[in-house]
């Protein structure tokens, strides 16, 4: 029996009339990658924003290892554990890679708020960020500005940041959406090799990665839950079938 | 020991990496000696103003530039800072470094309470609620009818033991120490984790969030500190002038701040006392040469002003020290901000 590192308890968020959660629980285990996977606004991202507490639900709880965390705002909800990379990319454009991770890592330290030496300069800073840009295989880019990168090269550098703070569950909205092929596969491998090593929440369109990659799968559509669990179930599912997969 | 060889160390570190401002600050310290000789006294008291309106825009520099909050009542600060002299003066203190403590401690916590307040709302939001915020102690200064209401108070200048402040030169040089003090704080500031922490979070503040800190905390410690230097600005500008009134903190003073610090070049430590140097060197010869030109029209100088200002902002990107940079090939001012070394 794995134990649940997130568990979601009757999730409810309403926009106006759009009901974009309804009645949502589900749990996501230590070490496995979990699919989330449903057609274009079945509220993948929207359940996304209240696990991460960007957005509070109407009604039910979100926990982290027993926790409740429903009323935590973002920033704690990161130390408590919980990672994230953003539909569209989300780092710091106006730096250089090096920087974006010489920043992660004074947070991870938890020493922001020191006021004497330049940060840029400090070689044990410097070391920890090439370590948190290895996992990535960014460090031969450290120097560029990240203005000026590719987007494939974004979403690594995002995913590297979002793994900086050492999570425990880490939630991936699209990580692949816009990437060329090459940079698709090069991001799948990396989700491999962190399988196993903490719990993973992956949004994705592209259904060859997912059923590569996923160990279960939750299929949501217009905010509801209609099947979870393995790739072969899922595939076999004749609810999927006819309510998204057949459909597409 | 090797502590004290470490920080001059950093000194010199920073002093090589931000050149532009220790010219300008270096030469505030010459700039006597050239006065004297070119016998124009009256230009002491312009470099002194500069400086003091120099510092000012350098402390707001810190949450505008760096922090990308548009505070639009920074002039409130500076009030706040002469006010500590006036009002201190009324009760019998007459000592500088007293008024200079007041100023430290009652800025720190004006800037706290507003800071807390504003903080919350962002964009136009920020800047009307700022704005409200200086208006409402500018409102309040007029109606304080024992400390000169709209009519302000005269004050002596400040008594700081052995430094006669009736001195010009003596003066002159108190106010460059706090000039070239700031200059250093702010060096290391902006250079520090800190400092690189706040800039993070003007560029995208939900990744500072995704990396489990909370941006609030950083812009309040921010915004206190530049209320601070706004408020030891305007504390020696009490004791410059001689004088205090609401005027001091009128919003125009504001905006005033903020065009120094667009026209010197945000972000960077040179901007905003270059900015002020160009500024009020502008301020003051424009009419002169307008006046020798066509004298009808000297009280228009505004109608050049406006419009040169609009020029320097639309093309020379990043202000002054964008254009030095440019210039010079170099990065200097702009050493601090992303980029390859
Ligand atoms: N802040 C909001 N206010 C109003 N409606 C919203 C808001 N955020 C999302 N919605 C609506 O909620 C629904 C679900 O949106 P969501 O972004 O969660 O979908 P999604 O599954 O992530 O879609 P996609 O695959 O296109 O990213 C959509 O109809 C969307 O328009
Ligand atoms: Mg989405």
């Amino acid at each position: 029996m794995s134990r649940a590192v997130l568990e979601l308890q009757g999730l409810n968020k309403s926009f106006g009339a759009l009901h974009a959660t309804r009645d949502l629980s589900f749990c996501v285990n230590a070490g496995e990658i979990h699919a989330l996977i449903g057609p274009n606004g079945a509220g993948k991202t929207t359940l996304i924003q209240q696990i991460y507490g960007a957005l509070k639900p109407d009604t039910g709880h979100v926990l982290l290892n027993g926790k409740d965390i429903t009323s935590l705002p973002v920033p704690g909800r990161v130390r408590a554990g919980i990672g994230r990379s953003f539909q569209i990319s989300n780092v710091l454009m106006d730096f250089t890679v090096l920087e974006n991770g010489i920043i992660a890592e004074q947070a991870r330290l938890g020493q922001s708020f020191r006021f004497l030496r330049p940060a840029f300069d400090d070689p044990d800073l410097i070391a920890g960020a090439r370590k948190i840009l290895a996992r990535v295989g960014l460090n031969d880019r450290a120097d560029q500005r990240v203005g000026d990168l590719a987007h494939g090269e974004r979403r690594m550098l995002e995913l590297a940041l979002a793994l900086a703070t050492a999570p425990q569950l880490l939630l991936l909205d699209e990580p692949m959406a816009g990437a060329g092929p090459e940079e698709s596969q090069r991001m799948s491998q990396i989700i491999e090799t962190l399988r196993g090593k903490l719990a993973i929440l992956l949004i994705e369109h592209d259904m060859d990665a997912v059923f590569r990659l996923a160990d279960r799968i939750t299929v949501l559509v217009e905010g509801a839950v209609i099947a979870s669990g393995t790739a072969d179930e899922i595939s076999n599912s004749a609810a999927v079938q006819t309510a998204y997969l057949g459909s597409e | 020991m090797s502590a004290i060889r470490d920080f001059i160390g950093l000194v010199g570190d920073g002093v090589k990496a931000n050149q532009t401002l220790w010219l300008l600050v270096f030469g505030f310290a010459l700039f006597p000696i050239f006065s004297y000789f070119a016998d124009l006294p009256f230009w002491n008291d312009v470099a002194m103003r500069i400086m003091l309106l120099g510092m000012a825009a350098m402390g707001l520099n810190l949450v505008l530039g760096y922090g990308g909050m548009v505070s639009f009542g920074h002039a409130a600060f500076i009030g706040i800072g002469a006010y500590c002299v006036g009002i201190s003066q009324f009760y019998g203190i007459s000592n500088g470094w007293a008024h200079l403590g007041f100023s430290i401690v009652t800025c720190g916590l004006a800037g706290l309470v507003i800071g807390y307040l504003a903080l919350r709302t962002s964009g136009i939001y920020f800047i009307m609620i700022t704005l409200a915020f200086a208006q409402m102690l500018f409102f309040l200064f007029v109606s304080l009818e024992a400390y000169g209401g709209d009519d302000g108070m005269s004050v002596d200048r400040g008594e700081f033991g052995f430094i006669d402040l009736y001195d010009p030169l003596r003066l002159y040089f108190l106010i460059w120490c706090a000039l070239a003090l700031v200059s250093l704080a702010l060096m290391f500031i902006v250079r520090s984790r800190f400092g690189v922490t706040l800039r993070a979070i003007k560029s995208n503040e939900s990744r500072i969030e995704a990396m489990g800190l909370s941006p609030l905390r950083f812009k309040m410690v921010g915004y206190v500190i530049s209320a601070v230097i706004c408020g030891i600005a305007g504390t020696l500008f009490a004791s410059w002038q001689e004088y205090v009134s609401p005027d001091i903190m009128h919003w125009t003073r504001s905006g005033e701040l903020m065009i120094i610090i667009i026209l010197g070049g945000l972000a960077t430590l040179a901007g905003p006392l270059l900015g002020a140097i160009v500024f009020l060197l502008l301020e003051e010869s424009l009419p002169m040469l307008l006046g020798a030109v066509a004298p009808a029209y000297a009280e228009n100088w505004m109608i050049i002003f406006g419009p040169l200002l609009i020029m320097v902002v639309l093309f020379g990107r990043g202000g002054l020290t964008g254009i030095i940079d440019r210039l010079s090939g170099t990065r200097g001012n702009a050493d601090h901000k992303a980029g390859p070394r």
